[in-house]
């Protein structure tokens, strides 16, 4: 790999990363006074274009080079306090999984953003959304590229508070609000699991928190700033130190303490059990945020992680995170089964393939986890446009039992959302191994889980089973809901005439990406299979010592591909099942809900499991009576209530100073106001007095002055005849 | 028979100014006031003449003139004086629409 093509890279990432910030700058200053919906809309949507065309650039460039090394391309950022050496840096780490992914979230982003343009006509806030959507994807992309935790750390708090900005975008109904308030508690929860790992491992590796590369070690002088090598000395200065041999096979406590702390924050942000609520509830958004939410961006950042620090999870760790994916897959299932709401499928629907990737992760299969999430991407992103085609269509109607019949009027989506149905179900050509994209992305999670379990027989005994049962059954169940969804939307009668009759296609921006997508869902599984393996891999040094993993190489996986899902045709079954099932509406399986057994699963499924009620009783109610007790405090001790025996610290001296004050007021009031308000009594008064002697008649004045001369003469008159009587 | 003498000249001048004065304050019509002016005007001139004719006397060049001519000025000023009053209501009416003085109380405090 020549210093060139590394600066290529570096610079295409940079460009591709930085773009979406300075576009939504742009429009957060000047969008809505200067620029308008037009300039705005399409101004981010080229900008996120050229993000894409940047990160194929330098996919294109990794692709081509001879022998590919990570990137790692750092600046000092904050000193770390007692270590004069130490620095957290601020840099950018390349290697075939950032290149990868930076190609999914932003090539995602454009059509999404293009989506938007026509999603979002007519709304208020229309550049503000545009503004929101860039910033979202720049806290995605920067994820990706951090080099360091700390850096991550902060680009997953962007994340989270845009998703934030856009799952409450219509703040004025009270849906969006709570649904926004929720995600952001949710992943609040699973960020203090975050700190903690984040605090473990700064501590013990004095600080030294740089990511490890997924393909390749860096060259030799990097390889050891990285947080892998940082772990292995530590663990052989400790091992010196306490006299028992550590490494990641027998590591000590706080290893596997920090990689399931760690995970807690991709519980948190890729919406697992038991932190998996606020997924489905973040629907209240606009669309397009959630098929930009649910594909490439938020969801994908747990996942993402989980990859990143994969090579310091120790067998624990390994087998808390397959538990918890294995928990939501089977759950999510269920979930998605008896929703209604066609947006509340697909949610769930994201939920149970999260679930696929990180059960995957957790039994090793690493490089088909990412394989489906980016697969799953495509797919569950162009399901979520299509499903906001039909919402624009059918007026704002969401509840399936109303549609029926679509497909007639919405032809191209009905394509497309097939095409994506087929890709989730994994279809593919029974007795071949041709297939589309989730159906090689699911046989190689199966045929990794079916390892995994094998591998933990010994110590789960016949539990280890449950590991590739669970995503066995729930694949073919995913044919199935899937299908039910497709049937009750586009097939049959219309259920509401009315819906039915002003039913429209959606305009051309919305079908092109939907389109687009469509395409992708289909293609990408088979054009990009062929070089996966070799591109995503966890390098041979750092696999070595994971267990679990060994028996793990990709060959065995595509082997074991024609056993598992192929069989019988299955899916071809489950798909036309769901789809006659539901032919009529929702009249069959109104019936078959009914039956005992199946009674109480639907029941339970149907209320979520109840984890929403449990929060509300366990976690929302315990801290509304401390809020309770904290503002009975601080209403009655800190405040002080009049009129009660203790006036308060607050309402005390308040009263002391009032009174005081009112003692002032009277002052002024009466004494200084008075002699004021008297003078100008008094000014007034002589004045109205005075007024009387002017009239404004000219016979009043006449008059006085001939009486003025008569007294004038009559004065000087006398005192001339007294000076003449007086000799 | 009784001789007429300056008490007489001086009694009419009276009356007239009395009743000039009494015109000028009883009348509200302007030309009324400008007539009552006139009376006192008169009256003074009446007296400039009585009194040149019985107080000024003889001078050594024959009979003296002098209350005479400034009797003469008095009329010729009362006719400027009537000119420049007849201006003034000519205005007056102009913006009051009447030549009512009761009307021009606008300076009134």
């Amino acid at each position: 790999m020549t210093p060139q093509t590394q600066e290529l890279i570096r610079n295409c990432l940079v460009g591709a990363t930085l773009l979406p910030l300075l576009s939504s700058a742009v429009l957060i200053l000047i969008g809505k006074r200067w620029l308008g919906r037009c300039v705005s809309s399409w101004g981010a949507t080229l900008a996120m274009g050229a993000s894409m065309a940047m990160a194929i650039i330098a996919l294109a460039a990794w692709m081509r080079a001879i022998h590919p090394q990570p990137i790692l391309w750092q600046k000092n950022w904050i000193p770390i306090p007692g270590n004069d050496t130490g620095w957290l840096h601020l840099g950018l780490l390349a290697d075939s999984l950032t290149v990868v992914l930076m190609v999914m979230v932003s090539g995602i982003s454009f059509l999404v953003h293009l989506y938007s343009i026509g999603y979002m006509k007519g709304d208020d806030r229309f550049e503000r959304f545009f503004a929101y959507l860039s910033l979202f994807t720049f806290s995605m992309l920067g994820i990706v590229t951090a080099a360091g935790l700390t850096q991550l750390f902060v680009m997953w708090e962007l994340v989270g508070l845009t998703s934030y900005l856009l799952i409450g975008f219509w703040h004025e109904r009270r849906g969006p609000q709570l649904a926004s308030k929720k995600a952001w508690v949710m992943n609040r929860i699973g960020d203090a699991g975050f700190i903690i790992g984040f605090g473990i491992l700064f501590f013990k590796l004095s600080g030294n928190v740089l990511l490890p590369a997924a393909q390749g070690a860096l060259s030799s002088s990097d390889s050891l700033v990285t947080m892998f090598g940082a772990i292995e000395q530590v663990l052989a200065t400790e091992s010196d130190a306490v006299g028992v041999t550590y490494s990641f096979t027998n590591p000590p406590l706080w290893l596997t303490a920090a990689g399931i702390a760690l995970f807690f924050g991709a519980i948190g942000k890729s919406a697992q059990f038991p932190l998996h609520t606020w997924l489905p509830d973040a629907m209240e958004g606009p669309t397009p945020v959630s098929s930009i939410v649910h594909s490439a961006t938020m969801v994908a950042a747990g996942v993402y992680l989980t990859a990143r620090i994969y090579p310091i999870l120790t067998p624990g760790a390994h087998l808390f995170v397959a538990t918890i994916g294995l928990i939501t897959l089977v759950m999510a299932a269920a979930m998605a089964m008896v929703m209604t709401d066609i947006k509340r499928v697909l949610a769930y629907s994201t939920l149970s393939q999260l679930g696929y990737m990180i059960l995957a992760l957790g039994a090793g299969a690493y490089s088909f986890a990412l394989f489906h999430l980016v697969t799953h991407a495509f797919f569950k992103c162009c399901l979520f446009q299509c499903s906001g085609s039909i919402i624009n269509a059918a007026h704002h109607e969401q509840d399936m039992r109303q549609y029926g019949g679509l497909g007639r009027k919405l032809p191209i989506t009905t394509f497309c959302y097939f095409v994506c149905t087929l890709a989730i179900a994994g279809a593919s050509i029974p007795w071949t191994v041709w297939g589309i994209s989730g159906f090689y992305s699911k046989d190689g999670i199966i045929a990794g889980t079916v390892n995994y379990g094998h591998a933990m027989h010994e110590m789960l005994g016949i539990w280890a089973h449950l590991f590739w049962l669970g995503p066995t059954v729930v694949a073919y169940v995913t044919v199935f809901y899937m299908a039910r969804s497709f049937s009750l939307t586009f097939l049959g009668k219309p259920r509401n005439q009315d819906l039915y009759a002003h039913a429209h296609e959606a305009p051309w921006t919305m079908l092109l990406p939907q389109l687009c997508l469509a395409a992708m869902a289909v293609l990408t599984a088979p054009f990009i299979l062929g070089f996966w393996k070799d591109l995503i891999v966890i390098s041979e040094p750092q696999v070595a010592w994971m267990q679990t993993a060994a028996n793990l190489e990709h060959g065995h996986a595509m082997e074991a591909t024609h056993g598992y899902l192929l069989h019988g045709l299955a899916w071809i079954i489950m798909l036309v099942l769901g789809i006659v099932m539901y032919l009529p509406g929702m009249a069959v399986s109104s019936h078959i809900v009914k039956i005992p057994p199946i009674n109480l699963l639907y029941k339970w499924a149907h209320n979520k499991f109840y984890f929403d009620g449990l929060y509300d009783i366990f976690t929302v109610n315990l801290f509304k009576f401390i809020a309770l007790i904290a503002g009975t405090f601080d209403k009655y001790i800190v405040d002080g209530q009049i009129g009660t025996i203790w006036p308060g610290l607050v309402n005390g001296p308040a009263l002391l100073i009032k009174k005081i004050a009112n003692g002032i007021g009277l002052f002024d009031n009466k004494v200084v106001d008075g002699m004021v308000n008297g003078a100008a009594n008094a000014a007034q008064s002589g004045g109205q007095l005075l007024r009387n002697a002017q009239p404004g008649r000219v016979r009043v004045y006449v008059l006085l002055l001939f009486t003025a001369a008569a007294l004038i003469a009559f004065v000087v008159l006398t005192t001339v005849t007294v000076n003449a009587s007086q000799p | 028979m009784f001789q007429i003498g300056a008490t007489h000249f001086v009694l009419v001048s009276i009356i007239v100014f009395a009743a000039g004065v009494a015109t000028v304050l009883t009348k509200r019509n302007a030309i009324g006031i400008l007539i009552g002016v006139e009376l006192i005007i008169n009256a003074a001139a009446i007296n400039l003449v009585a009194f040149n004719r019985y107080v000024w006397g003889q001078g050594e060049a024959g009979p003296a003139l002098d209350g005479q001519m400034f009797a003469i000025f008095v009329i010729v000023v009362a006719a400027a004086e009537a000119a420049i009053a007849l201006a003034v209501f000519l205005n007056f009416y102009n913006n009051f629409s009447s030549i009512d003085v009761e009307r021009a109380d606008e300076l009134k405090g």
